[in-house]
Parts: C-alpha cells; sequence; structure tokens
C-alpha cells in the first residue's frame, strides 16, 4: 500500500484571533506561505487563513519534480509541512476558517471571520484555482461516486479498478502516474489532437503497459446509476461515438481561479484571475494577489513561490507608507 | 527497522512532554488475515517508546471476545485512545500516512482532557441526547483527511454520546462498499447523513446535529 510512511504534521492548532493585524494572508497555499515567511520575518503581524488544508493545490500533488532544491522531487503536501514551519518561526499564524464580507473601500481593510470583524493594513490575495469541472450529462451527479479530482485522496479506494483520466496536461498525466500505483489500468481522454503534457511525463506514462490514450475525443456523458460505470466519447475526427468501461473518472481539465469572494471590488480579467501590477498590487492600493489567482502566464510552485516574495514585500512597504501618514 | 524516522522520534519526545496524565492505546489485532495488523502494532510499540506516560495493552480480537465487546470494535487492526476514560475515540486501519499525526494529536489532547473546539461547538454538543455515531472514511493519502478524523474524535471527547471512527477505505473494501465510499473524507453521521470533504467545523457541527436529529426520529 502506498502511503505507508509516517508523515507528521508539526503545527499547533491552538489560535486566538485578534482584531487587527499588518498583513492578512488569504489562502495557505505556497503563495500565501511565501508571503506569511518574508511578511512575519519582517516583523508584520501576520495572519494566514486557510479554508482547508494547508499546501493548496500543490498539496495533493503527490510529486513535485519541478521545484528546485529537490533533485529527488518533493511530496506537495511535505513541501507545504516545510513553510509553514518556517512562516510560524517567525511568527505567522495560521487560522482555518472562511472569511467573508470583505470591504476593501476604507483603511484599514475589513473582513468578517468566524462572526468577528478583523482589520487588515494590507491583505494579500493567494486562493488559488480549483479543478475545473468538464460540464458533462453525469459528471455532478456522480461526483463522489467515481467522479473525482483530487487524485491524491481518492485513488486508493481504486485498488485493482479499471479508470479514466481525463486531460492529457501536466496534471493529468502527473497524477497518472500516482493513480498507476493503485489500479488496474487508465484510459487517458484528450480533447486536442496531441497530448499537451511535457515529454518527460509522457514518456513515463508510455512506460506503462496498462495505460492506453485516446486524443482528439470529446467526452460526451459519464454513465452509471448509483456508481461510475463507463464513459461516451466521440472520435471527433470520424465522430464515431464509444462507450468505454470504466468505474472511476479522475478529471483534470483546467482550472478556475478562486475570486468569487472579491468580485465587483477588484479587477478581474476576463477569465476571472486578479489583475496586479508589477508589485503585485491589485487595483485596490493595499491588496495584492499572489500566486495561481493571479493573471499571469506560468502557473507553478516555482512561480507561487515567486509571487509570495514580491507581494510580501510590497505589502511592507504599503504599511510603512500607511505608518509615516499617521505620523 | 523503525517505521518512526529519528528526526520525527526526537520532535515527538518533546511534543510528548506536553502530557499531562496517562494515555492508553488500547490495540485490538488477529494472527491471520489482517494484513496490516503487525505494522500497527510495531508503530505503537515505538510511540510507547517515546513517553513513558503512553501504554499499550494489546488484545487478540477473537481470543479476547468479551474486551473487544467491552470497547464494542467491530473490525481489526483497531486502536482505542483511552484516558481518564474512554471517550470514544477509534482508529480502524494502521493510522500511518497523514493520519499519523492524527494520532500523535489525539494523545495529547486525550491525555490533557481538553480539546480545541470552539465553545459554541462545546455547548451544541453538552445538549445531544442520542447516541452519534461519526465514521470518517480516509485514504492514508490524502491531505484533506486529517482534519475531518480529528474533528470527530474532538467531538468524541466532549460528548458521552459521540464516538468517533476513522476508518481506512482500502483496508475495508466491503464496509467501504456499503456506504458507497469512493472519495474521501466520506463522513457518515448515524448511517443516515453523510458528506464528502473537510467541512469547517460550525458546518460539521450542523452535520452531526442533523444525524442526531434523523436518529430521533427512527
Amino acid at each position: 500500500m502506498d502511503g505507508l510512511m509516517f508523515s507528521l504534521k508539526k503545527e499547533d492548532d491552538s489560535v486566538q484571533l485578534d482584531d487587527f493585524y499588518d498583513v492578512v494572508v488569504i489562502g495557505g497555499g505556497p503563495a500565501g506561505l511565501t508571503a506569511a515567511i518574508y511578511a512575519s520575518r519582517a516583523k508584520l503581524k501576520t495572519l494566514i487563513i486557510e479554508k482547508e488544508e494547508i499546501g493548496g493545490e500543490a498539496a495533493a500533488t503527490d510529486m513535485i519534480e519541478n521545484y528546485p532544491g529537490f533533485p529527488e522531487g518533493i511530496n506537495g503536501h511535505a513541501l507545504a509541512d516545510r513553510m509553514v514551519e518556517q512562516a510560524k518561526r517567525f511568527g505567522a499564524v495560521v487560522y482555518y476558517g472562511y472569511p467573508t464580507n470583505f470591504d476593501f473601500s476604507s483603511q484599514p481593510k475589513t473582513f468578517q471571520l468566524e462572526g468577528k470583524t478583523i482589520s487588515a493594513q494590507t491583505i494579500i490575495i493567494a486562493t488559488g484555482t480549483s479543478p475545473k469541472m468538464l460540464n458533462v450529462p453525469g459528471e455532478r451527479e456522480l461526483k463522489g461516486r467515481g467522479v473525482s479530482y483530487c487524485a491524491t485522496c481518492d485513488a486508493p479506494i481504486f485498488a485493482g479498478k479499471d479508470i479514466a483520466v481525463i486531460g492529457c496536461g501536466n496534471s493529468g498525466l502527473q497524477e497518472g502516474l500516482f493513480i498507476l500505483k493503485f489500479v488496474k489500468s487508465i484510459k487517458f481522454i484528450e480533447f486536442l489532437p496531441t497530448i499537451q503534457a511535457e515529454k518527460i511525463l509522457q514518456d513515463k506514462i508510455q512506460a506503462h503497459e496498462n495505460t492506453t490514450c485516446f486524443v482528439n475525443h470529446q467526452v460526451i456523458s459519464i454513465n452509471g446509476k448509483d456508481r461510475v460505470e463507463s464513459i461516451t466519447m466521440k472520435d471527433r475526427e470520424s465522430g464515431e461515438e464509444k462507450v468505454i468501461p470504466a468505474e472511476g473518472v479522475f478529471i483534470y481539465v483546467g482550472l478556475i481561479p478562486n475570486t468569487d469572494a472579491f468580485k465587483g471590488q477588484l479587477k478581474l480579467n476576463d477569465w476571472g484571475y486578479i489583475v496586479t501590477d508589477d508589485n503585485l498590487m491589485t487595483s485596490v492600493p493595499g491588496v495584492f494577489a499572489a500566486g495561481d489567482v493571479r493573471d499571469k502566464g506560468l502557473r507553478q510552485v516555482a512561480t507561487a513561490i515567486g509571487d509570495g516574495a514580491v507581494a510580501a514585500v510590497a505589502a511592507e512597504h504599503f504599511v510603512e507608507s500607511v505608518q509615516q501618514k499617521k505620523k | 527497522m523503525a517505521h518512526i524516522q529519528e528526526e520525527d522520534r526526537n520532535y515527538l519526545t518533546k511534543e510528548f512532554e506536553k502530557m499531562v496524565n496517562p494515555v492508553k492505546l488500547v490495540f485490538f489485532t488477529q494472527k491471520f488475515e489482517c494484513q496490516y495488523c503487525e505494522l500497527t502494532h510495531e508503530l505503537l510499540g515505538e510511540l510507547s517508546e517515546l513517553s513513558d506516560k503512553i501504554n499499550v495493552e494489546v488484545y487478540d480480537f477473537v481470543e479476547n471476545k468479551e474486551k473487544a465487546e467491552q470497547y464494542n470494535i467491530a473490525r481489526i487492526p483497531a486502536i482505542v485512545v483511552e484516558g481518564e476514560k474512554d471517550y470514544g475515540i477509534r482508529f480502524y486501519g494502521v493510522p500511518a500516512g497523514y493520519e499519523f499525526s492524527t494520532l500523535v494529536e489525539d494523545i495529547i489532547d486525550v491525555s490533557k482532557g481538553t480539546t480545541t473546539l470552539a465553545d459554541e461547538t462545546k455547548e451544541a454538543l453538552k445538549k445531544l441526547e442520542k447516541p452519534v455515531h461519526i465514521q470518517v472514511f480516509i485514504t492514508l493519502t490524502c491531505p484533506y483527511c486529517p482534519r475531518a478524523v480529528r474533528m470527530a474524535h474532538q467531538m468524541a471527547m466532549e460528548s458521552e454520546l459521540v464516538t468517533g471512527d476513522m476508518v481506512e477505505a482500502s483496508e475495508y473494501p466491503q464496509l467501504s462498499n456499503r456506504y458507497g465510499v469512493s472519495a474521501v473524507p466520506k463522513i457518515v453521521i448515524n448511517e443516515n447523513v453523510s458528506f464528502e470533504g473537510a467541512l469547517p467545523e460550525a458546518n460539521y457541527l450542523e452535520k452531526v446535529l442533523e444525524g442526531e436529529g434523523a436518529s430521533k426520529k427512527s
């Protein structure tokens, strides 16, 4: 069984919330945690709010191979644990909850958390992205009944079964490698005529005999009564429809930014990502955005970390300028 | 070979200094047809070496049937984390991977006799009238699962009526099948309420109350 290492989380989750912070980081992924490391090391009073689990999308990645400094690759959750430890060492506080009612119209900014109003000189939004749905019949109905968006969570449940992975980008193939540790076979289905993932990942997948890849195929529906039983797909060239048996479907067809809470208050691009300047300041002074949630070209742990550092230093300057004005 | 790495042993030795009262890990095992019983046993042995406040009691699921009944143990491997009393904290399956931390945190909580749940949650749990059985289905590689298990265990500590089970889904395929588990964490409350995902405390509590309410009607 995979996962039989003994992974130890070194954190204390008993936290008391204060009313006021210099920097509030929304989202505990690599961008947010890096911002918190920089901000707390600069002696700013720093709070990180995480809704689910530290590490963001990276935490659900079994192996990150292209983050510098880890020649053997590193588990995304393990990497995040180290970042949390580092942020806490400098005094940053992690709180688990859902912040709501953001008000960026005055200085300091305010929001609600657990029925409490919290003020912040600066806010760094690092809320990342969520997996995009395929939007085909059966997907919503069978979510949690064979349709999954988290391979590290659910793959062990499909031990010895035939499953499908939709989307042959980097995520699909990287997660496919993890899923292959458990399942009997994987059928990969890609909408575009070619596989989009990096060559190194393609080679690794092809080295497994129990994988098949269908390119230029469109998923029409996911079928099953109480559980996923099969997938109907269409060959986009010939128009032919095929039904392939599958007891599980893992979907990796892209991402959507987690920006609903900020709509109408910040400038977003056409796809909902937050628009920033070179210092990662959003359309509202004192509100910054970092990591995958930001309008940018490459979404990787490496770029998220760079964003976190830039945003935190910019936030530090902003806090200083506010304090100057007060004097 | 030791299962707990040297670096982690040092960390845990320090962490266990926070312990107040002794904690008993009551372990149920079987000599055959139990793939992870031996590993779980070895792990508990290593943990108990790290603090003189941690004691392990081992029972055979078949030979010590009356003990299994006393603790209401349904399957093996099973661990009960017991302090001044049996709070209703259960681990079914090996607490490895991300769940190792859950076991460590439970041991410390039980030793202190306190949880980090919000006061509102504690109050609501005090008002429970019917037994609530929370089963949290997990996998060892699921980063969102430990919080869901911890919540169930902390609620078990705060209410005599609550029992909280961690269930490692892949070790008990039949049970997982019965509840239709194909995404984790999956939380089943009193057979009649279930949800997936690591809900925040307030929402989790709502589901627990809903589960209790549904059982009242039946």
